[in-house]
């Protein structure tokens, strides 16, 4: 359960939802609605998503008669999409499968010898910092390629955990998880944003 | 002896201190020797931030859109619901 209540300008901004101020929505729809739709790609296909995104923004206008602070919320419309989504998912009798056995994504996992040592060594020396790397505009699209591509379960984990800073439990509350299947999803996606930036460093290619 | 795959299997548990003490303490003895390990554990963590200081999922516009309409709309409707006739 998330402890902290929330921030004296989402105070202001709830308050404003709660009278129906469209302005307030508006604001509301583009500080939010990235990360709810996050959460939905957990469970949904994009357009189905996108419709359960819309479905809830819908639903938020009087559901948040009873929003009472005691998760931010940010949290507390991430779970209603939740609950939406995994509900849709059971009309249409899906389940999500994703194997959460092996932490090592199998790129990586080609480049160790039998005996365990770094046969492919990382490449990158030397650590910029995330602020210079992302004045690289060409690295910052790539890794919107890159993350476009991720498995769906793997990319809303880190978007939530990393982009959008969740704690863990919530992600794990958010996304149905267990601790440590969500580790296992973090770890991979993180691989595979590493892998990218060294081709990318390397080469200057995507 | 923990090997440079085995580190590389657990390196997010490390960088987000999700670790025990003893595997933790051969994570760090392991570090000290290999700087294969420590290049990639600096730099899946400069990853890690780079996601960190992304702006997140890009979202279209015209889906923006498209839910401030429908918002308008139910609110709307709603507020036509609640005026009470003369």
């Amino acid at each position: 359960m998330e402890t902290t209540a929330y921030q004296p300008d989402e105070e202001d901004l709830v308050h404003n939802l709660k009278s129906g101020n469209q302005k307030a929505f508006r604001e509301a729809v583009r500080l939010y609605t990235p990360g709810m739709l996050a959460v939905a790609r957990f469970y949904l296909d994009h357009a189905s998503a996108e419709e359960t995104v819309q479905d809830c923004w819908v639903s938020v206008i009087d559901a948040i008669q009873t929003f009472e602070g005691r998760a931010s919320l940010k949290t507390w419309l991430h779970r209603i999409v939740a609950n939406r989504a995994k509900n849709h998912l059971r009309k249409n009798k899906r389940e999500i499968s994703t194997d959460f056995s092996e932490p090592l994504d199998p790129e990586l996992a080609e480049r160790f010898a039998p005996n365990g040592r770094w046969a492919k060594p990382p490449s990158l020396k030397s650590n910029e910092s995330a602020e210079a790397l992302m004045e690289n505009g060409a690295l910052s699209k790539c890794l919107d390629h890159h993350l476009s591509r991720l498995p769906e379960t793997q990319r809303s984990a880190l978007m939530l955990y990393e982009a959008h800073q969740h704690k863990s439990e919530d992600v794990c509350n958010i996304l149905d998880v267990s601790a440590s299947n969500l580790r296992v999803l973090l770890h991979r996606a993180r691989q595979k944003i590493f892998l990218m930036v060294e081709t990318f460093r390397e080469t200057g290619e995507c | 002896m923990l090997m440079c795959r085995d580190l590389a299997r657990i390196a997010s548990d490390y960088i987000d201190d999700e670790l025990g003490v003893g595997k933790k303490m051969s994570v760090k003895m392991h570090l000290l020797m290999c700087g294969r390990c420590r290049s990639f554990i600096g730099n899946l963590r400069a990853s890690t931030e780079l996601m960190s200081a992304h702006s997140g999922q890009q979202v279209n516009e015209e889906f923006v859109r498209r839910i401030d309409e429908r918002i308008s709309e139910s609110l709307r409707t709603r507020d036509a619901g609640n005026i009470k006739p003369e």
